[in-house]
């Protein structure tokens, strides 16, 4: 119920609106009749009704140069009581003349409530270009709408009022640095000046150096082709290329209000009005005029660096420069600071100075640096120093070496590449005392393993090479047969050899010794022949034979001197014992005896050969 | 027996001379080259090392530093399958190369296969430990200096009159005896593997080792470049490989380089 309630009073009060205020749908089009080639204008297309499908006509002749930019407004009256409603729907365009003569536009067309109404066609006439078109007819002071047909018209041409860039250098190296100046020329006064559009500067490392005193352009006069201009720089900028090529800049756009004097006084002119406002006490004859300038476009060629000699430690720099280094201390003890300060000064891009970085001993603790610029633009681009602070601890004792930084950078003055080298310092850090590096809290412990850096492969063997024929082994070849067959034949030869030095030397001492008691046994078995014999004379021979003969051997007694005597003395002095001596010489005697006393019974005999055997065996265990 | 032994002197003089004149003169060029791969490696100029390498061994020598120096040059190219192979090569040569033993294994750290070997009884360790102390050549000469202690010993028994010496020489001619006896096996043994080639390295990318000698068979398993593989049999260009975990397959002979 309350919907349909709020719906009646909507109905009421508002569908009269609708109902009373519409008028006939109309489509007007108003635009300038007359327009100067260059110059830009705009044509309105006003519709009284809301519609929809805009169609614009054609606009042969002209450049379109935007649009239609639509806008909407719409008022609601009431006169008493009677309510009605004003809509006013805007299409607009902005055209600029290209080319003279004149030019018809079509009709426009819009829907309106599903009826379709038109525009009018209309015509525009395109005139000669005045040179004053330049301006848009914006600026509240512009007159030159009313003398377009004025010879004596106040222009500003191209040759009173230029923008020029001025380049350094046109053919650089990658890195090095170029000044560009942009510089206007004009020979009118000038005022509010503004930059429109910047360079983009594709493919180069930019700073603006402008020379900002006080917001003050700085003016000085110069002389081209005779005439004399006052110039001003508008800015300077240094660019440096980041690759090779052929780069082109694009120019920059700035727009100004010249100001010129106009001829005294303007009579031509049938306007009342403009004879008015042209009076000298009203506009004291300055016109203004709004310009936009342009400079050249500039191609600045870059060359690659070259690459013959580049050095290793290159990174980048050009230009010129100057590079030390700076300690502070060289003897400190373990956990103070030292640091070192490398400085690179000079001409070139110090700002995007890639400074060389020093090596320190693994021991060390670096910290990151703290790196300074300062930079100084002057005319010839950029200069200054950048600094870089390393600030370092040693944390053991001993002497390190800090080799010596190189630093490298093309010098444009002779084309080549320089290599500076900074000093090179030899710390010496004692061992501080225990207490300080308790305090310290750092290292409680001086232990640590051995860090390895890297793995390798092992080196080569640089020794004798031990070359020998392919597949060629020493074992199982005739070689080793035949070295093996020659130890076996020496062997054999050493053996022959010694067994007739043996049969040499049989007489000798000890070989007597040595055989003493198989040439004793011998005889004995020769006795024991004889005693079976029984053949008593031979028997006692052999047996006395065989007794002296071993003993003389053992002994080593010579034969001539061999007597009952010299045998108990030498078996004396061999520490023989008594009892055997005793015995050995009671055997020989009871043989001497029997020898020589023949007749006695066989038991005595074999007795005496028992004994004989015996004794010989004993004193064999002895001697 | 003396006329004999001058003629046995003889013999081995002569085939001593022959021995040195066939080398002697190619092993002074060799040994100049050798230095100057060597300086080329020291340079780092492992490519024309490698070529000083290998111009070496048109000559039909080799030695172990010389396939160890090349492995380390090949290492250096980042060619590690010959590397590999070069160190395996210096290895059989000279089984107790300690250098070349590392850098095997830092270029078996380099290649793609990673295979567990089967693990090997103490017995079978040991017997190949003791024989990897010293080379083939160097246990034929261990075997002769055995030899000439053995008789030594022997002759001492023999003819020393001294009891002492004649004990000396019965336990120390067993003991000869028994090094004899050790050495010429370890000898005879790297005899056989230097006389036959019954391992190879793969040298191709990869390889799908296959079930039986033909291309249509079953694929079995794939090696890598790099991998070593021992050799067991060989048909119609096609090997028999068993790999270090004791798969066995086949592939095509091309694609190994035995050694």
């Amino acid at each position: 119920m309350k919907k349909l309630f709020k719906l009646i009073v909507f109905l009421v009060c508002v569908a009269p609106m609708a109902l009373w205020a519409q008028d006939d749908p109309t489509l007007k089009v108003s635009a300038k009749q007359q327009v100067m080639v260059g110059e830009r204008f705009q044509v309105v297309f006003e519709a009284n009704a809301e519609g929809k499908h805009f169609t614009a006509p054609s606009f042969e002749g002209f450049d379109v140069m935007g649009g239609p930019f639509t806008s909407s407004s719409s008022s609601v009256q009431i006169v008493n009581g009677s309510v009605s409603r004003t809509v006013k729907n805007t299409y607009t365009f902005a055209l600029q003349a290209s080319q003279e003569g004149t030019f018809r536009i079509g009709s426009a067309s819009l829907t309106v409530k599903g009826d379709k109404i038109t525009s009018q066609p209309f015509e525009i006439k395109v005139v000669p270009d005045d040179g004053s078109h330049a301006a848009p007819s914006g600026g509240g002071n512009n007159r030159q709408q009313g003398q377009s047909q004025n010879t004596s018209d106040p222009q500003v041409s191209g040759k009173d009022l230029f923008l020029k860039v001025i380049p350094s250098k046109k053919t650089v190296y990658v890195g090095e640095q170029v000044v560009l100046t942009y510089k206007l020329y004009t020979k009118v006064p000038i005022s509010s000046l503004s930059v429109e559009r910047v360079p983009s500067y594709a493919g180069f490392w930019t700073k603006d150096i402008t020379d900002n005193n006080g917001g003050a352009l700085r003016q000085s006069s110069e002389y081209v082709n005779g005439t004399e201009y006052t110039t001003a720089e508008i800015q300077r900028v240094i660019i440096v290329p980041q690759r090779a090529g052929n780069l082109t800049l694009d120019p920059m756009t700035i727009s100004c209000v010249a100001q010129i004097r106009t001829q005294s006084n303007n009579r031509q002119s049938n306007d009342p009005f403009d004879i008015f406002f042209n009076d000298p006490f009203f506009n004291r004859n300055i016109t203004n005029i709004h310009k936009e300038l342009s400079s050249n476009s500039l191609t600045i060629e870059v060359k690659n660096l070259p690459d013959n000699g580049k050095p290793a430690s290159f990174a980048g720099a050009v230009g010129n420069y100057n590079f030390k280094s700076d300690i502070d201390k060289t003897q400190l003890k373990t956990n103070e600071a030292f640091t070192l300060t490398l400085t690179v000064s000079g001409t070139g891009n110090i700002e995007l100075l890639k400074m060389p970085e020093p090596v320190f001993p693994p021991d060390f603790e670096v910290y990151d640096p703290k790196i300074v610029t300062s930079t100084n633009n002057t005319v010839n681009g950029m200069s200054g120093t950048k600094k870089a602070e390393y600030l370092v601890i040693p944390r053991r004792a001993g002497s390190f070496d800090l080799s010596p930084v190189e630093f490298s950078f093309f010098n444009v003055g002779n084309n080549s590449y320089s290599t500076l080298t900074s000093e090179a310092y030899t710390i010496e850090v004692e061992k501080g005392s225990g207490k300080e590096s308790d305090e310290g809290g750092i290292y409680t412990t001086n232990q640590e393993g051995i860090k390895y850096l890297g793995s390798d492969i092992r080196h080569i063997n640089t020794g004798d090479p031990h070359l020998k024929p392919t597949k060629t082994v020493f074992f199982a070849s005739p070689a080793y047969f035949v070295a093996l067959l020659a130890l076996l034949v020496i062997f054999i030869i050493l053996l022959l050899v010694l067994k007739k030095r043996e049969q040499l030397s049989q007489d000798t001492a000890v070989n007597r010794n040595r055989k003493a008691d198989k040439v004793a046994r011998g005889r004995l078995k020769n006795a024991y022949q004889f005693l079976k014999a029984k053949d008593q004379e031979k028997f006692y021979v052999e047996l006395s034979q065989a007794l002296w003969g071993y003993i003389a051997d053992k002994l080593g007694i010579e034969r001539s001197k061999l007597s009952m005597d010299t045998v108990s003395e030498t078996m004396k002095e061999k520490n023989v014992p008594e009892e055997l001596t005793q015995q050995f010489v009671d055997t020989l005697n009871s043989c001497e005896f029997a020898r020589f006393a023949p007749g006695s019974a066989e038991e005595k005999m074999d007795d005496l050969y028992q004994r004989g055997i015996d004794v010989i065996s004993k004193a064999e265990k002895v001697l | 027996m003396n006329e004999r032994e001058a003629t046995m002197k003889r013999y081995t003089l002569f085939i001593l001379l022959a021995f040195l004149a066939l080398t002697g003169r190619a092993q002074e060029t060799v040994e100049k080259w050798f230095e100057q791969a060597n300086a080329a490696y020291n340079a780092g100029n492992y490519d024309s090392a490698v070529r000083l390498y290998e111009d070496i061994l048109t000559y039909d020598v080799e030695s172990a530093p010389l396939y160890y120096n090349m492995g380390n040059a090949y290492y250096k190219k980042r060619d590690y399958p010959m590397a590999i192979y070069c160190y395996e090569k210096a290895l059989k040569i000279d089984p107790s190369d300690d250098d070349a033993r590392t850098n095997l294994e830092m270029a078996n750290l380099a290649i793609v296969d990673k295979i567990e070997p089967v693990p090997q009884s103490f017995l079978v360790k040991g017997w190949n430990g003791m024989r990897n102390w010293l080379s083939g050549d160097q246990w034929a000469y261990v075997s002769i200096v055995a030899f000439a202690l053995l008789l030594v010993a022997v002759g001492l028994f023999l003819r020393s009159g001294r009891m002492g010496m004649r004990k000396l020489g019965f336990f120390g001619g067993i003991v000869m005896l028994i090094v004899f006896g050790l050495s010429v096996l370890f000898a005879a043994q790297f005899r056989k593997a230097s006389l036959t080639e019954d391992q190879a390295i793969v040298m191709t990318p990869t390889v799908t080792v296959k079930s039986s000698p033909n291309t249509s068979s079953v694929d079995l398993f794939v090696l890598h470049e790099g991998t070593k593989v021992d050799l067991l049999d060989e048909a119609d260009g096609w090997s028999k490989i068993k790999i270090a975990n004791g798969s066995i397959g086949w592939l095509q002979t091309d694609f190994i380089l035995p050694f």
